[in-house]
């Protein structure tokens, strides 16, 4: 044992010192023994101690990340030349402290995660992810690029219409067209989605997408997927000097078919492309790569787009089923639609893209308390984890694959989910599943709770969320959104939006305890609330697991049912002034807070919708015939149990959303409402 | 706030409650149409993401006095317009609309609704003013009235399919008003499929699944069902839920009517028999008669059905459980639902020899009594396309119909594709063992080191000390 500490006791009485080496011999041998039973690892970790601490005291840290270098200063300095460390170590003397500490704590990017799973914070990006989409793809996509504007990344997070998030094509019919481009972007073809992301490199290490959807999930993937290889043939184009042959020849295609080619229009009908959008991705709008490249050519396009992109998809149909509802395909065909997406992934090496954002976020919002929240989306997690293991997937191969999605509350729980979720996870990927460490990593976006942003004193909103992204911030999410203070009645501006975004930067890169990257550890609550928390999980995962499982427990509706309790005992305690709310049920103004009533709401245009339609239509004009063989292909597939998401990828360039949702039904079933 | 006892109706009031298409907060319809139940209203629920076609086919076939939805996904104003314009071309302005959506339905936008026709749409300021039972007494007091019967010639109407005439002659027939119906009574009677179950067997599933592959099997046939749900005796309201999971219904091949048993509280009353009649002289090619399993009178389906199905589950309990259910000794067929459930394979015998035994069929073998096992909620499974097949052989042979099938079956068993492997289904709490496991070394690890740390120090101590 290497680390030998010489302490003086102040009031020790003195032994006689005949007797004293008789005495050290008999400890000496009760220490060998007690060294003996050590574990080896243990031995390690207290061996390495000091050199530990000692490695986040100079002024740099090295470490290595998948075999390069990486050099991070230890320390930020305050405005009164203060040393603020990055990452500050206890400093306890008492081994058995110590093994607890580096066992169940550690410092972040170490087992068991419990403070992060990075060793530093990203130093050229923030962890700002801003939900975006209203009204058609050009609109959207000018969000996006005034929200990017001046960020070292591009990290787009997009929002879809509810047509889009039910797997649905716009369309005249009312019922549907009062919807399109309503609450988020309406995307129903390759070139709505060509136009959503265009001006950003999708293959670019500092760009990633975020795509909030779950039933269709598959479809809007295999747009998304498509938009990014034909990116990589206009990059090859470009590069080559072919740009001039290459629209000669789409013209020509189109010429001869008398048709008119698809072109970026903003909401008000010009064409010209919003600030900060260089026009990449719109090159190729209105046809595919493969249709103007040789195979072997776009086959390598397709590759290097595929191995680079940078997302998330969220496809979590678990929680769909037991909160959210929007659940299109029966359950089963939905999972095992996830299923091929992530054996896809696994074939083509899609790294960089989780292939499901497993979410605790709807959950919550459905009312569930941030222990439910928690339990249930980890046992959804490790349903998808079981799921994939049964398909003969190795562990390795796509845990790395998975993420998760949480609101943060104002909840005392909240300080500590993000510990709580990593620790547990990293404990059963290591012990349980034998995963290597990329697989233990539990990484996680989260969203200021939506439930918390009130209809009265809605200036009081901000407060809310921002104390709810400091929980966030301090917790080290990996990603994280703050919802504008309107939102309750509204949808937000670009003025709220930068509020919100306001929020995230000032904790960041003002507030001086936020340089600091692990300032909750250390403190007798955080820890004290850990460990609860974690137990009063486990106790939840019990009861799950005595009604069969998650699976199980859905068909008799128990999480259901649980969520709506909660969510009860929430509005009584808030309707009978228990759980005081400032300026809602409580510390009212003089006139009562009254809801506040928006003037007006922001919705899509009637020009917006309708072109989404006639783009639509002329879509499928275009690829008539192709779509019929396309979509029968599909469903020969999938009736043959072969990999359905790589006959998406072909299918997505001539079919619309409708076509492929409709043509799935014909082979995996609808889903069937229950109560 | 309001008066908050519930309102005590003079008619029977029929309501249909549903949220909006592509919109899946089903949260406060589902506690609206509980206090709309309780204040004695046979509510017939959708749930979640229902087109307007859907909604409006469902008031017109079950001749409701109004529709209450909720919309909180945009998108209402053409939504509850819409719906208005489909009432009306159906002849079915009586039919009153209601609705809400919390603050994402503006003040001016609710103007403009009212202005339209529609009923009310409530704001939460009304919530607020009236309280929920307050907001459901108004919904129910403004639709306490009898349903019009619009049609002059209802018999004309009725032959040719006309959903809404078919809807108004079963009430004026469960009103006790016969002699409006009365052109129906000598009609040939279509032949009748009788199903009938324990709660929670999964009937309305399967029955869903049938009439889809009987809509696949036979293009230009239609299909009537009638489904019978008991009434709470205690507020006379009622949850009539089958129609929520029935999928194929959205088709106009199909007409679909809810029953609630009312006073006489038996399965089959005479009402349903009525209804049989006039959907018959409509024509119908099948009738399904689906009822709940209440005790003694689910035999009675027999009286009504040309071939009749049981329905039940493996989970009954032990074998002599079997010999309690009356509808084995008279069912032509039992349905073995939820056939992935533990012990399939033994119920499936248990339940084989039980009706051999009851009809005393000792010479055949127990594998040919007509017990099938089904997953009605897998899709396409193998144990639900077999007895599809068997049930239209049935029928055919009962009747002597010049139907041809041309539906495949293999018969194969009802297998479970499953998810999670049986054998894995412990795995959360195996997971909860493994990291307790890991905290009980890490503690055990701690304790060691601690004990390490004190006995060197107090070598170091001991050997620091001098010796004088």
């Amino acid at each position: 044992m290497s680390t030998s500490d010489r302490r003086k006791a102040p009031s020790a009485p003195s032994p006689n010192p005949a007797t004293v080496p008789a005495a050290v011999a008999t400890l000496e041998r009760t220490a060998a023994d007690l060294e003996a039973q050590l574990h080896h690892e243990v031995r390690t970790l207290l061996a390495n101690w000091e050199a530990k601490k000692a490695s986040y005291r100079g002024a740099d840290y090295v470490y290595n990340v998948r075999g390069k270098e990486i050099r991070v200063k230890n320390h930020v300095e305050s405005l009164a030349h203060t040393r603020i460390p990055k990452i500050s170590l206890p400093d306890v003397k008492d081994w058995g402290e110590i093994v607890r500490w580096c066992m169940q704590e550690n410092v972040p990017g170490e087992f068991p995660y419990t403070a992060g799973v990075y060793p530093f914070k990203r130093t050229n990006e923030d962890p700002t992810r801003m939900f975006a989409g209203e009204g058609g793809p050009e609109r959207t996509n000018k969000r996006f690029h005034y929200l990017s504007k001046g960020m070292p990344a591009a990290r787009l997070s997009t929002a879809f219409d509810s047509v889009t998030l039910y797997g649905e094509d716009p369309h005249h019919r009312p019922d549907i067209y009062g919807k399109v481009g309503n609450s988020g972007v309406s995307i129903a073809t390759l070139d709505d989605a060509k136009k959503l992301y265009s001006g950003f490199d999708l293959c670019a290490p500092s760009t990633s997408v975020s795509m909030t959807i779950n039933g269709p999930a598959p479809m809007i993937l295999a747009f998304f997927m498509n938009a990014a290889i034909d990116q990589e043939c206009e990059k090859y184009i470009r590069a080559h000097g072919l740009v001039d042959d290459v629209t000669a020849k789409i013209t020509e295609m189109y010429a001869e078919r008398g048709l008119q080619r698809p072109q970026y229009t903003n909401a008000d009908g010009s064409t010209e492309l919003p600030d900060g959008n260089d026009g990449l991705g719109l090159l190729l709008l209105g046809t595919t790569g493969d249709k103007v490249l040789p195979p072997d050519v776009y086959e390598q396009c397709k590759a290097r787009a595929l191995s680079s992109v940078r997302g998330t998809v969220q496809a979590d149909i678990l929680k769909e089923d037991q909160a959210q509802n929007t659940c299109i395909f029966s359950t089963e065909f939905a999972l095992r639609l996830m299923g091929d997406v992530q054996q896809s992934f696994i074939d083509r090496n899609v790294r960089n893209f989780y292939s499901v954002s497993i979410s605790g976020y709807h959950i919550a919002e459905a009312g569930a308390n941030p222990i439910t929240q928690l339990a249930f989306t980890l046992a959804n997690g490790f349903t998808y984890v079981e799921y994939y293991l049964s398909r003969g997937m190795k562990i390795d191969d796509f845990a790395p694959n998975l993420s998760f999605f949480f609101s943060n509350g104002v909840d005392p729980e909240y300080a500590v989910i993000g510990r709580v979720a990593r620790r547990i996870w990293a404990k059963a990927m290591k012990y349980r599943y034998g995963g290597n460490e990329r697989s233990q990593m539990l990484k996680y976006h989260i969203q200021t709770s939506g439930r918390s942003l009130h209809a009265q004193e809605i200036d009081f909103n901000d407060i809310r969320t921002t104390l709810q992204a400091l929980y966030a911030i301090y917790d080290n999410c990996n990603s994280l959104h703050t919802n504008a203070y309107d939102e309750a009645i509204t949808t937000p501006t670009e003025e709220s939006v930068r509020r919100a975004v306001a929020i995230q930067l000032i904790i960041n890169r003002e507030l001086g305890l936020a340089k600091n990257e692990n300032p909750l550890q250390g403190s007798f609550i955080i820890e004290e609330l850990t460990e609860l928390v974690e137990h009063a999980v486990y106790d939840e995962f019990k009861r799950i697991s005595d009604r069969g499982g998650v699976l199980g427990a859905m068909e008799t509706m128990y999480q259901r049912n649980k969520i709506q309790e909660e969510s009860l005992y929430y509005e009584t305690l808030k309707h009978n002034g228990d759980y005081p709310i400032i300026g809602v049920n409580t510390f009212l103004s003089s006139k009562g807070s009254p809801t506040v009533i928006p003037d007006e709401v922001i919705r899509s245009t009637a020009e917006e919708k309708q072109r989404q339609i006639t783009n639509r239509e002329a879509f499928q004009k275009r690829n008539e015939g192709t779509s019929e063989i396309a979509l029968n292909r599909l469903r020969e597939t999938a009736v043959a149990n072969g990999n359905i998401f790589e006959e998406l990828l072909e299918a997505a360039k001539v079919c619309s959303l409708g076509e492929l949702t409709n043509a799935l039904y014909d082979v995996g079933g609808q889903y069937r409402r229950n109560m | 706030m309001q008066d908050q006892t519930p309102y005590t109706p003079s008619n029977t009031i029929r309501i249909v409650t549903a949220a909006s298409l592509f919109d899946g907060h089903d949260a406060a319809i589902n506690v609206m149409r509980r206090i709309i139940q309780s204040t004695g209203v046979e509510v017939i629920h959708l749930g979640h993401n229902r087109s307007v076609a859907d909604v409006v086919r469902c008031a017109v076939q079950e001749d409701v006095q109004a529709i209450a939805m909720t919309s909180y996904q945009g998108g209402h104003v053409e939504y509850f317009k819409y719906m208005y314009d489909l009432l009306a071309e159906a002849g079915a302005h009586h039919i009153g609309i209601f609705g809400g959506g919390g603050g994402t339905i503006l003040p001016t936008e609710i103007d403009e609704l009212h202005a339209y026709g529609i009923k009310r749409i409530y704001s939460p300021d009304d919530g607020r003013a009236l309280g929920l039972q307050g907001m459901i007494n108004h919904l129910v007091s403004s639709s306490d009235f009898v349903t019009p019967v619009t049609f002059p010639n209802l018999a004309t109407a009725v032959k040719d399919k006309n959903h809404a005439a078919i809807a108004q002659a079963i009430s004026s027939a469960e009103r006790g008003h016969s002699e409006l119906v009365s052109f129906a009574r000598d009609t040939q009677r279509a032949p009748v499929l009788g199903i009938t179950g324990t709660g929670g067997a999964g009937k309305s599933s399967l029955t869903d699944e049938l009439v889809r592959r009987f809509l696949l099997d036979f293009p230009n046939q239609s299909i009537a069902v009638v489904s019978v749900d008991p009434s709470k005796r205690k507020t006379g309201g009622a949850l009539l839920g089958d129609r929520i999971r029935m999928n194929a219904v959205s088709n106009d091949r199909v007409y679909m009517r809810s029953f609630a048993t009312r006073e006489a509280n038996v399965a089959i009353n005479r009402h349903v028999k009525d209804a049989i009649d006039i959907l018959s002289y409509a024509g119908f090619d099948l009738i399904i008669v689906e009822t709940a399993g209440i005790g003694q009178s689910d035999s009675q389906i027999t009286d009504v059905a040309d071939v009749s199905m049981y329905v039940m589950t493996p989970e009954y309990g032990a074998a002599s459980q079997l010999e309690k259910i009356d509808m084995i000794d008279y069912a032509d067929v039992v349905a073995l639902n939820k056939f992935d459930k533990r012990g399939a394979l033994d119920a499936l015998r248990d339940v084989r020899k039980q009706y051999q035994r009851s009809r005393r069929l000792f010479s055949n073998k127990p594998d040919d009594m007509p017990v099938y096992g089904t997953i009605a909620s897998q899709f396409n499974d193998p144990g639900t396309n077999t007895l599809y097949r068997v049930l239209i052989d049935k029928l055919v042979e009962r009747r002597q119909l010049q139907w041809s099938s041309t539906f495949r079956a293999t018969q194969e068993m009802s297998e479970k594709i499953y998810i999670i492997p049986p054998h894995r289904t412990r795995y959360l709490g195996d997971i909860v063992d493994e990291n307790k496991r890991y905290d009980a070394f890490v503690e055990q690890q701690s304790q060691l080191a601690r004990t390490l740390f004190n006995v060197r120090g107090t070598i170091d101590h001991l050997t620091s000390l001098p010796s004088d």
